[in-house]
């Protein structure tokens, strides 16, 4: 058996359980900041050994490694790293630095892969849940704070009726189809005597379970509360890796077992990608606080990652993936931005807190507007590379509505990132915030430099995404 | 050579715009210098390529990009591009020279220069790209650096809010352009603008061809500021007037023009293309002449004009006769130069008189003689006057409308008649500009006494207006060759042949000219007659204050919207979840192939023993959610479902499973009530009577829906895997009790991993409850140790323990086998001690039981490790098993295998969990240490 094929979920999974005996015996007052330290080690570790690994398919079908898990583990690592180093400070001030917490960040990190991986509803189920129990902890983090504390519950509940809708899924999918790997579900499905309406109930089942960790309409209620309730840091966290994850994992699954229904999904992924695109830009218009309106966006975004996945092809799913490394910069960078909103020791998370911040800390402010018109497709930045792949994969398939639907929500999606910038740098200064820490201008600073030149050198992003893609449509 | 030129004409205004913040740090000067150096030196640059370009070549240099997917970053220089090059960095030049004076001594004048710059790299990637994407992407960059312009002076309300405005539908017609050239780009098989250029004949033919037209035009329509999307342009002259010298009349307005410039040759040419592009500019162009004279704003009034005139290209490419591109782009020049003089004067005006509104002028000429000349000579341009470069373009477009192919009858005369009416308002507006505010009388209350400007000041106006002079009076000299080679790169193919003179003799064209001068000049003289008209029939028009509302008006909905849509309320989520799931469902049954619900297999039959006890269970488990609120009965209730289960597995011919539940029943009974406790007896009924109707529909529906598909899953054809697991019972395992080989063997690892989650979640439990002390809820009789113990059963109890304990052993024993195995074992050992909690109270319990139960799991699991690590000793895989009889004395023969270790190593472990679960749960309301 080629258990190597697992060696860098394997060799994350023992460093968490490493960092977590050290983190047992270590003082309390230290070892927050030096589990957060040896965790970044980890990942970058977990990183080469991922980049070193050769392709294959190990664990009797459960477990495959290949161009397109590659690529989504490569992002799902830099996202996770990204995310504890913007934890680092806000722990200090929010007084949570419990060694714990990276740790939780590296579980759901093994989760996150193991679902990328995932060629078997087994594995997914597996990896999909490690993720998400991580994540009700970390959302309820800070458990003395009540709306955190609110928002782990509703995660964890709501969570846990899509996770079971999933398995419910996932088990009518083995009953009709008498198996769990996603090869022998492809037969069975592709065989008219076996193929089922069962089936396609148990597929959009499936679908509706991973369309809530993805957030996309109707299943994204969770979002916006998550999102405001929840520590910063970790809505940063969740707003990123498990997109990725989830997205990535619901493209390898439609796209590959349930590839032969393509034209029963593709109704389905069509209309949530409308419905998402279309609230997520509607929505965001009212938003107050900027952590609500960033989930908002969200929405908005995976909705335009979706296109991609309707298209059913590969320039659709290359489309995906390049969104999703645009949107996860982008998203990192206005989180870490986001985090850097404290004044005297204390966060504050209204839109109207950034007053004038062109001219109290212009760097920032800079930055916020690079990311804003990124997120609102305007070329050059990277989030328009996003979407032009998303929009020319639609387009070939001659999904026009879907395209032009697109561009009309990020039309309206841009009024209000161009609100952000108008506060920005035409109100009245409100107080400056306290001093950005280092750790912070380092994510702020790598997600800028990658949001706005990426167009200068996109062609090995765009290679690398098209070998993945490639995996899934030859 | 060309592409390293043509890159570092582009390059040079980026790298200016560091390079300016960093020089005003010097002097101001020095910004302005190095501003202008950006500009000077892409002219300097660009002029050896002159002489190629006029003679008709197009220079094209690409460097790879994305090149598996035909994308190059490339860029060309034709005609067209050659002359907006010009027009972007020559009158840029003066801009810069001009801004230097114009902004107050105060203002380092970086920021200013930067924000210029980076449009004005913006202006020359959109006329040099060759790539359609890389237009769109300068495009955009011109949209976000003049939304940054306008917006210099942020302190001011009135530039904010023009600036949103601006850059809302700029912008939005950017993104309108992007889906637009994408469509495009698809359709033509690339985006090269020379192979698009190549394939209209494809385009045109195109069913999407409707669609490209109409998001391109939308593009160049708000960039250009055409009917109805010309609201931000008059809102934008809250700009500085450099910005608007540069912006709004030679650059940014013009990109718009420039579009349909460089894409004519791909979509003109239809029905679609002439009453579009033909009726926007046509009324555009008469309805901002129209409301040009109306403006008392010296700004406004050129901005209105400036909308005229954009109009009138437009127009003119809508007529869609090769002459008339010609006329189109010969007039894009002369509008450049005369406007931007004017625009310059009007600042130098406002800059010396403190106010640009034009009712408190007059006779401003004596004051500033030198600036009204040229401000009057521009203006003579701008109306039209012989001579000046305006005529011949206007005269042009005279020409164009006579006999155009595609009206005949009385309709010919529609365009001329139309072409006169434009004409006499601009002559009329023109001549207010020229009369209020140099002639008629003196100046009323200005703020400050004008007098003539700085000499640098005025330089550009000198040379713009010698520009105008001499273009009008030597054509063919000054533009006859520029002209010819933009035009040809707009055709793409034969110019018809053209002769820009002064004097084409008396024709009807002239005639025309006459006859708008005249109409012109009556039409000024009783203007008041027409204003009061206009104010009794016609509303007032305020294009901002309009999209200001409509903003309002949709964040308000949008807010309205989300209160409905997003509640905030965990029911309310859950209620919409469940309910969205419900209707995928049935979509998704329904969706796919047409299938019964009952699959080929037989139903079956229930006999009326099973029948009952189904209708108990029922009774049961539909009682525990309706008698909730009081957790006693509902708990009784479920002793009843759970009772009914396990003798459904009886009756199904699975001990094992009963036996489990059996005890796994009473456990739950017994902990469950020392957690109510700490609960009320009853709780209220908090939601209303709609919430829970809705609530029971929905559970109601989704229950069936289960059923159905579970129904549905049962009576098709369906492989199990009990088969395998009957077969290898015996040989692999060496019990016949499939449940408990299953178990221990077959998948021993899965129990592995739950009995380590059972031990975790007992030292969680415990973690959690040690030291919580809680007061029992109200009404609930807390007792008294020792007070109200049931004697009976402490009696009965103390002797029936050795026997439950060998019982336990019994069943633990035989397990592999026969019904039983560890996990029963532990559960019926965990009850026997749990009765004597119960029984005898737990001081008397714990007293004698002085067991560490964390211990007893920790136990548990080292045994059960141990055992799956000693296959490792023979080298086999972790928990291998081995089996064989062992026959002792006095005992039965009995079957030991290696499981059986295992199997000790669950027993510990359940009973561990169970008893410090119930000490920890039983001791919270009590005072001292637990958990022995």
């Amino acid at each position: 058996m080629n258990w190597q094929l697992a060696l860098p979920e394997i060799f994350l999974s023992c460093s968490a359980m490493a960092i977590l005996m050290y983190g047992v015996f270590a003082r309390p007052e230290r070892s927050f900041v030096m589990s957060s330290m040896l965790a970044v080690g980890a990942l970058l570790l977990t990183a080469m050994l991922v980049l070193s690994g050769t392709p294959g398919v190990g664990y009797n079908g459960l477990f495959t490694v290949d161009a397109y898990s590659h690529f989504a583990k490569l992002l799902i690592l830099v996202a996770v790293g990204l995310g504890v180093v913007m934890s680092l400070d806000y722990a200090e001030h929010a007084n949570m630095q419990r060694f714990e917490f990276p740790i939780l960040m590296l579980l759901a990190a093994v989760g996150m892969m193991l679902m990328v991986s995932a060629t078997s509803l087994m594995t997914l189920y597996l990896g999909l849940e490690l993720m998400s129990l991580s994540i009700y902890v970390l959302a309820a983090f800070a458990r003395d704070e009540r709306r955190s504390a609110e928002a782990g519950l509703k995660y964890f509940v709501l969570g846990a009726l899509a996770s079971g809708l999933l398995l419910y899924g996932v088990s009518l999918v083995y009953g009709f189809s008498g198996s769990m790997s996603f090869a022998e579900i492809g037969r069975a499905m592709a065989d008219p005597k076996t193929a089922s309406p069962g089936l396609t109930v148990g597929i959009v089942f499936i679908v509706a379970g991973l369309a809530f960790k993805v957030s996309a309409v109707p299943f994204h209620m969770w979002t916006p509360d998550v999102y405001e309730g929840a520590p910063t840091p970790v809505t940063a966290f969740m707003g990123t890796a498990p997109k990725v994850a989830a997205i990535v994992l619901l493209v390898r699954l439609l796209s590959d077992p349930f590839g032969a229904l393509l034209g029963q999904w593709q109704q389905l992924i069509v209309l949530v990608s409308i419905a998402s695109m279309a609230l997520g830009s509607l929505a965001a218009i009212g938003q107050r606080n900027i952590k609500r309106l960033m989930a908002y966006s969200s929405i908005g975004h995976m909705g335009y990652a979706l296109i991609g996945l309707a298209a059913g092809t590969g320039a659709g799913v290359r489309g995906v993936l390049i969104y999703m490394l645009t949107y996860v910069f982008m998203n990192a960078g206005t989180f870490a931005c986001i985090i850097a909103m404290r004044r005297q020791g204390r966060n504050v998370e209204g839109v109207s807190d950034l007053s004038g911040l062109g001219r109290t800390d212009p760097a920032m402010a800079l930055a916020i507007a690079i990311f804003m018109f990124s997120m609102a497709g305007i070329p050059p930045f990277s989030g328009f590379w996003g979407k032009y792949f998303i929009f020319t994969a639609a387009v070939q398939q001659g999904m026009w509505l879907l395209a032009v639907i697109g561009v009309l929500t990020s039309v309206i999606g841009a009024f209000y990132y161009i609100r952000i910038i108008k506060v920005m740098y035409f109100d009245e200064p409100a107080p400056a915030f306290d001093p950005r820490p280092a750790s912070l201008s380092f994510v702020v600073g790598a997600s800028g430099l990658f949001t706005t030149f990426f167009f200068l050198f996109p062609a090995p992003v765009v290679a690398a995404a098209e070998a993945a893609a490639k995996v899934l449509f030859r | 050579m060309i592409a390293g030129a043509l890159l570092f004409v582009l390059l040079a205004p980026f790298v200016g715009v560091p390079a300016v913040v960093l020089l005003q740090r010097l002097h101001r000067r020095c910004a302005a210098w190095g501003a202008a150096a950006a500009m000077a030196a892409g002219l300097a640059v660009l002029a050896p390529f002159v002489p190629r370009v006029l003679a008709g070549e197009t220079l094209v240099a690409r460097w790879q990009w994305l090149p598996e997917w035909g994308l190059d970053f490339a860029l060309r220089l034709d005609g067209l591009g050659l002359l907006f090059c010009g027009l972007i960095l020559g009158i840029g030049l003066l801009i810069v020279l001009y801004a230097a004076y114009y902004l107050p001594e105060k203002d380092r004048l970086g920021r200013f220069y930067a924000m210029l710059l980076a449009f004005a790299g913006g202006m020359l990637g959109v006329v040099l790209a060759e790539n359609l994407l890389l237009l769109v992407v300068f495009w955009e960059v011109t949209s976000l650096s003049s939304f940054l312009l306008i917006a210099y002076k942020y302190e001011a309300r009135e530039a904010r809010v023009a600036a949103r405005m601006a850059l809302a539908v700029t912008g939005g017609g950017g993104l309108a352009l992007l889906a637009g050239v994408l469509l495009l780009g698809q359709v033509a098989g690339s985006f090269d603008l020379s192979e698009v250029l190549a394939r209209g004949d494809v385009v045109r033919a195109h069913p999407l061809y409707p669609v490209i037209l109409g998001l391109v035009l939308l593009g160049a329509f708000t960039k250009s500021a055409q009917f109805p999307f010309h609201g931000w342009l008059p809102a934008a002259m809250a700009a500085l007037t450099p910005v608007s010298a540069y912006l709004h009349s030679a650059t940014m307005v013009k990109a718009g023009v420039f579009l349909l410039a460089r894409l004519y040759p791909v979509l003109s040419g239809t029905e679609a293309w002439m009453v579009v592009v033909g009726g926007v500019g046509a009324v555009t162009f008469v309805y901002g002449a129209y409301v040009a004279l109306r403006k008392d704003d010296l700004k406004g009034l050129l901005a209105y004009s400036t909308i005229s005139h954009l109009g009138l290209v437009t127009l003119l490419f809508g007529l869609d006769t090769r002459m008339a591109a010609v006329a189109a782009v010969f007039h894009i020049i002369n509008h450049a130069i005369f406007k931007a003089s004017l625009f310059i004067a009007a600042g130098i005006i406002d800059h010396e008189a403190g106010t640009r509104d034009m009712r408190r002028m007059g006779g401003l000429l004596r004051l500033m003689p030198w600036t009204g000349a040229l401000a009057i000579v521009a203006a003579g341009a701008m109306a039209g006057v012989p001579l000046l470069n305006g005529f011949l373009s206007k005269e042009m477009f005279f020409a164009e409308t006579i006999g155009h192919p595609a009206f005949d009858g009385a309709a010919r005369y529609l365009l001329p008649v139309l072409a006169v009416v434009g004409g006499v308002l601009s002559v009329g507006y023109s001549v207010r500009f020229v009369h209020e505010v140099f002639f008629g009388g003196a100046p009323r209350d200005l703020p400050r006494t004008p007098h003539e400007p700085p000499r640098w000041m005025r330089l550009p106006v000198d040379v713009l207006v010698a520009l105008v002079l001499l273009v009008g009076l030597l054509p063919q000299v000054m533009v006859g060759p520029i002209l010819l080679s933009a035009s040809a790169a707009v055709l793409q193919g034969e110019v018809p042949a053209f002769r820009l003179a002064i004097w084409h003799g008396f024709t009807t064209p002239l005639l025309m000219s006459v006859a708008a001068m005249l109409g012109g000049l009556l039409y000024y003289r009783f203007r008041h007659v027409l204003f009061a008209l206009h104010a009794r029939l016609l509303p007032r028009d305020g294009g901002q204050m309009a999209f200001e509302r409509a903003y309002r008006v949709a964040e308000l909905a949008a807010m309205r919207a989300m209160a409905w849509l997003d509640p905030r309320s965990l029911p309310a989520y859950l209620a919409l979840l469940v309910g969205f799931v419900l209707v995928l469902g049935v979509w998704a049954w329904r969706g796919g192939a047409p299938a019964d619900l009952a699959g080929p297999l037989a139903w079956g039959s229930v006999d009326p023993l099973t029948g009952f006890g189904l209708l108990v269970l029922a009774v049961g488990a539909g009682g525990t959610v309706l008698l909730h609120r009081r957790p006693l009965v509902a708990l009784m209730l479920l002793g009843v479902a759970g009772l009914m289960v396990s003798l459904g597995f009886l009756r199904f011919a699975a001990p094992d499973l009963a036996l489990t539940q059996l005890s796994v029943e009473v456990v739950t009974v017994v902990l469950l009530l020392l957690a109510l406790r700490y609960l009320p007896q009853v709780t209220a009924a908090e939601s209303g009577a709609a919430r829970r109707w809705r609530d029971a529909v929905l559970a109601g529906l989704g229950g069936l829906g289960v059923a159905a598909l579970t129904f549905a899953m049962l009576t098709r054809p369906f492989e199990t895997i009990s088969g395998w697991q009957i077969a290898h019972s015996v040989p692999g395992g060496g019990g016949t009790n499939v449940v408990n080989v299953i178990l221990v063997d077959i998948r021993g690892f899965d129990t592995m991993g739950e009995i380590a989650v059972l031990a975790m979640a007992a030292l969680g439990l415990h973690a959690l409850l040690q030291g919580l002390r809680l007061p029992p809820a109200a009404g609930v009789a807390s007792a008294q140790p020792g007070e109200g113990l049931p004697v009976m059963l402490a009696m009965l109890m103390r002797p029936l323990l050795p026997l439950a304990l060998a019982v336990s052993v019994y069943i633990f024993l035989r397990g592999h086998n026969l019904p039983g195995g560890g996990f029963i074992a532990g559960l019926v050992t965990a009850i026997a001690l749990m009765l004597q909690y119960v029984a005898g109270g737990i001081d008397f319990a714990r007293a004698r039981l002085r067991w560490n139960y964390v211990k007893v799991l920790g136990a548990g699991l080292g045994v059960a490790v141990a055992t799956g690590l000693g296959s490792w000793v023979f080298g086999r895989p972790f928990l291998t098993s081995t089996h064989g009889y062992v026959d002792p004395p006095v005992l039965e023969k009995f079957e030991l295998a290696s499981a059986m270790g295992f199997d000790l190593g669950v027993y510990l472990v359940v009973v561990g969990t169970v008893m410090l679960c119930l000490t920890e749960l039983g001791a919270v309301s009590r005072s001292g240490r637990v958990g022995g």
